[in-house]
């Protein structure tokens, strides 16, 4: 059984000109965990997952993932190792259809021979089969986040960043999102860290949860430990609200 | 296998093609005006059609036509000139120097997140330096046109007395070429390079390594260049630095775009209509109006670009579908007739 | 040969000077409104044509054209925005370039249909001749264009940031929506950002006219330089704008001196990859 974390950020620090978006953050993702990125509009969330996804190159700090240090790799080299992610605003191919989107996933690992099975597996898998040969422009947001996930898990990773995968669900669709999570978290043993406003989302399915404000981790642990938390109260609520519950 | 499948409205538009490109020179027997009308237009159709892999499908606007087409005909035609090497070889050497260049160039260019724009322009710009380049470079260039030698066989030195031969070998050659991209569309590079014209970072973070797969895009697109570059020097019997022409890159950069960019017909079928019309033009109206031509061209590139960006290739294609799918309720129709009697 | 590099190096200064000013035109659209021109070099080919048009029929000094050609290009501007430009902007970037190569095209065509292709000139100005110093000659023309193109700089430079229009303008590149809430009507804003930039081609064209002659495909070379310096100095810079200018000017100014005239491109070009290739924000450049 694996010891060493499957993620581990240390003291990750991003820039934009002299704005600071993430500040010295930690934190740790142990395999088959599904754990939750929270924390206030504007706290570099989506910065963060960018960083160590490949996408933004970090000023300071490190991302070892399976033991690698990935923290100046290319995102498609950090894909070939076995990370991959979604978009929190959906990044479509909008012109392809559902099932070429998949497909290009599906080649990261797969060639020419056996890539169909693969498009086939993961269709069916998150319940595509029926628009599979739409055109994603004409797809409604529940179906598009469907393809984005789709297309990820096509490319058989180990872990999976989502990035608020939920925000603008109706209570089923978020419903049979969250059990499609749960399936592949336990059936496929795919480690989740998963960028989330919706709390439902986050209170059922994570095991832990990490807070981030203003670019920097305030707190971090299971769910309950965070939802009693005062300083994570205060970042949402500020410190009125604080005041409020010790009344 | 269900034969009647066959008879689809696609497949019969396709034979009815390829019989009339056979057919064109046995028709106008005598004129040579006009096989080397249909000549040049088969060489347009196969240079967008090649353009269309790197512009349709991956998504850059190269303006370097010229150059890669340019340099494959100085490489035919220096190695004619001076050491007998017959064209037949000298093409894919022609070929292969314009896949090197377009390599150099493109891979300073192609990095993850450098725009599109600093491509569109670097290859605008390489013609005209190609051009000076090869006027100051006597022994190859020079101002004056340096004439490719008869020699004793047609055959060996590609150089036949009227344009017939020309034009068979350049319908093949678009037959080719047109295969490469459907082989290539329905690929992994196919894919992977449609993927990454919409969307380079969700593209990537999927495995895809968009710098490789670009620059495999521009080898190809500019190897097949630089192998008509060597047709195109035995058609004309010289090479001379005009040839490395940008009005004629962003001709084959209009068509591809007119066309449809990424479908695989698309810029052949532009290439078909707008050459011809052109070259009509030009008959009509002389040399007098030099630049109107290229003046409709552009005010046709920038409509299609407004208000039908994705070229004109999905009408055909929605033309195709409504024919096809009278079609079957034609023969649906025939065969509920047949049962009922 | 020092005294070949010497004065390769001030001739190359001087047009730096002036490369920077059209330059000015371009980073101002890129810059503010992430509008890429593809035909910007061909607004300064049109401008130099309109200038000797002008020049010749009014018989005026090419230097004080734009007088009348920068007004004339400012409406060019406005019409070109509101026809095709203002279109492409919610569209794929292809549009954009698409649209910008075929303006290009037809410029260039325009050029060649009304003035045929071979080049005009005007007759000299007032400020033609020499001024020696030492063992060195400038021409005074573009002793003049230099000075008038950096002090142009500098006005700009001014009215970006102290009158309500250019920080109006500079609002709308940083945060469009923002801006459009605080009342900027940023059609209007690009439309006048496009004329602006349009009009100052009109300027640059005026004094280049005064030492040069104009042909229909010199919309290449001024394309290719001022994408160079943009390139060179990035974004957000203006003096940068200028020390890219003459860093561009002097190496074609050298390539020319040293090589041979016809490969004066060939130099830029090495450049504007280079600075592609390792570092894409250009020297000075915010973004």
């Amino acid at each position: 059984m694996d010891v060493e974390p499957i993620l581990k950020v240390t003291n990750l620090t991003k820039k934009f000109g002299n704005l600071v978006a993430v500040n010295r953050a930690s934190l740790e993702v142990n395999r088959g965990e599904i754990v939750g990125l929270i924390g206030p509009n504007g706290a570099g969330k989506t910065t963060l997952f960018n960083a160590i996804s490949g996408l933004y190159r970090p000023e300071e700090g490190t991302v070892f993932f399976k033991g690698m240090n990935v923290t100046n790799w290319l995102p498609h080299k950090i894909c070939k190792l076995g990370m991959s992610r979604t978009f929190q605003v959906t990044r479509a191919f909008t012109h392809m259809t559902v099932e070429d989107t998949v497909r290009v996933g599906a080649y990261n690992r797969f060639n020419e021979k056996n890539v169909q099975d693969k498009v086939d597996q993961v269709i069916k898998v998150c319940d595509l089969v029926d628009i599979r040969k739409r055109v994603c422009e004409d797809l409604g947001l529940a179906s598009l986040r469907k393809v984005e996930l789709a297309r990820a898990l096509a490319t058989e990773p180990e872990m999976l960043l989502l990035d608020e995968a939920g925000a603008g669900l109706n209570a089923t669709e978020l419903a049979v999102f969250m059990d499609l999570i749960k399936k592949l978290n336990q059936e496929s043993q795919i480690t989740f860290c998963v960028v989330e406003h919706v709390m439902q989302m986050v209170m059922g399915l994570c095991q832990r949860i990490v807070v981030l404000d203003s670019g920097e981790i305030i707190a971090a642990g299971t769910p309950n430990e965070i939802s009693n938390n005062a300083r994570v109260i205060e970042a949402y609520l500020g410190k009125r609200a604080v005041h409020a519950r010790n009344q | 296998m269900n034969v009647k499948n066959l008879f689809n409205p696609r497949n019969i538009l396709i034979l009815i093609g390829v019989g009339i490109a056979l057919a064109i020179p046995l028709i106008f027997n005598a004129s040579q005006y006009v096989m080397l009308l249909m000549t040049t237009v088969l060489l347009y159709a196969i240079l967008a059609s090649a353009w269309n892999i790197i512009g349709g499908m991956a998504g850059q606007l190269d303006l370097a036509a010229a150059a890669y087409l340019g340099l494959g005909a100085f490489t035919t035609g220096t190695l004619l000139i001076r050491w007998n090497i017959t064209p037949w070889v000298g093409m894919f050497l022609g070929g292969l120097v314009a896949t090197a260049l377009a390599m150099l160039i493109g891979f300073p260019l192609f990095g993850f997140k450098v725009k599109e724009l600093w491509y569109a322009l670097s290859s605008s710009a390489l013609v005209v330096v190609l051009q000076s380049l090869f006027m100051m470079w006597n022994e190859v260039g020079g101002p004056t046109e340096k004439y490719l030698p008869i020699g004793t066989s047609p055959w060996y030195s590609l150089r036949f007395n009227d344009y017939m031969p020309y034009y068979y070998l350049m319908l093949i050659i678009l037959v080719v070429v047109l295969l490469v991209n459907r082989w290539i569309r329905y690929s992994k590079l196919g894919y992977s390079l449609l993927a990454l014209g919409e969307d380079e970072d969700a593209v990537e973070v999927l495995g895809v390594n968009s710098q490789s797969s670009k620059l495999k895009a521009l080898a190809i697109y500019a190897f097949i260049c630089g192998v008509v570059g060597g047709i195109f020097a035995s058609i004309y019997g010289y090479v001379h630095p005009a040839f490395f022409d940008t009005s004629m890159s962003m001709e084959i950069a209009i068509l591809g775009i007119v066309g449809g960019m990424g479908f695989i017909y698309g810029p052949a079928l532009a290439a078909i209509v707008m050459v011809s019309f052109r070259e009509v033009l030009r008959a009509s109206l002389g040399s007098q109006l030099a630049g109107l031509y290229l003046a409709v061209y552009a005010i046709i590139l920038i409509v299609v670009a407004l208000y039908q960006p994705r070229g004109i290739a999905p009408l055909v294609e929605r033309g195709i579908k409504k024919a096809q799918t009278y079609f079957v309720e034609l023969t649906r129709g025939r065969r509920a007739d047949i049962k009922s009697h | 040969m020092f005294e070949t590099a010497t004065q390769g190096i001030i001739t190359g200064i001087l047009m730096g000077a002036i490369y920077a000013l059209i330059a000015l035109g371009l980073s101002i659209v890129f810059g503010i409104m992430n509008v890429t021109n593809f035909a910007h070099g061909d607004f300064v080919m049109l401008s130099m044509y309109l200038s000797f048009a002008v020049g010749s029929a009014l018989a005026w000094d090419a230097v004080a054209t734009p007088l009348i050609t920068a007004p004339l290009m400012f409406l060019f501007g406005i019409i070109t925005y509101y026809l095709l430009i203002d279109r492409t902007l919610r569209q794929m970037y292809v549009v954009q370039l698409a649209v910008t190569v075929g303006l290009q095209i037809l410029m260039r065509s325009a050029a060649l249909i009304i003035w045929q292709a071979q080049p005009r000139a005007l007759q000299y100005s007032f400020i033609q001749g020499n001024i020696q110093i030492g063992d060195f000659q400038i021409l005074t023309s573009r002793l003049f264009s230099a000075v008038v193109s950096l002090i142009f700089i500098a006005g700009m430079a001014y009215f970006l940031s102290k009158t309500w229009a250019g920080r109006a303008m500079r609002a709308a590149s940083d945060d469009l929506g923002a801006a459009s809430l605080m009342g900027v009507n940023y059609h209007k804003t690009y439309a006048l950002t496009f004329a602006i930039g349009s009009s100052i081609t009109a300027l640059a064209g005026g004094l280049v006219m005064s030492f040069q002659q104009t042909d229909p495909v010199g919309g290449i070379r001024f394309g290719l330089l001022s994408w160079a310096v943009l390139a060179l100095a990035g974004l957000g810079s203006l003096p940068g704008l200028i020390v890219a200018g003459i860093i561009v000017g002097v190496v074609e100014s050298l390539t020319v001196s040293f090589f041979d005239p016809r490969s004066r491109l060939l130099g830029v070009y090495a450049i504007f990859i280079l600075v592609l290739w390792l570092r894409p924000r250009g020297l000075f450049g915010r973004r």
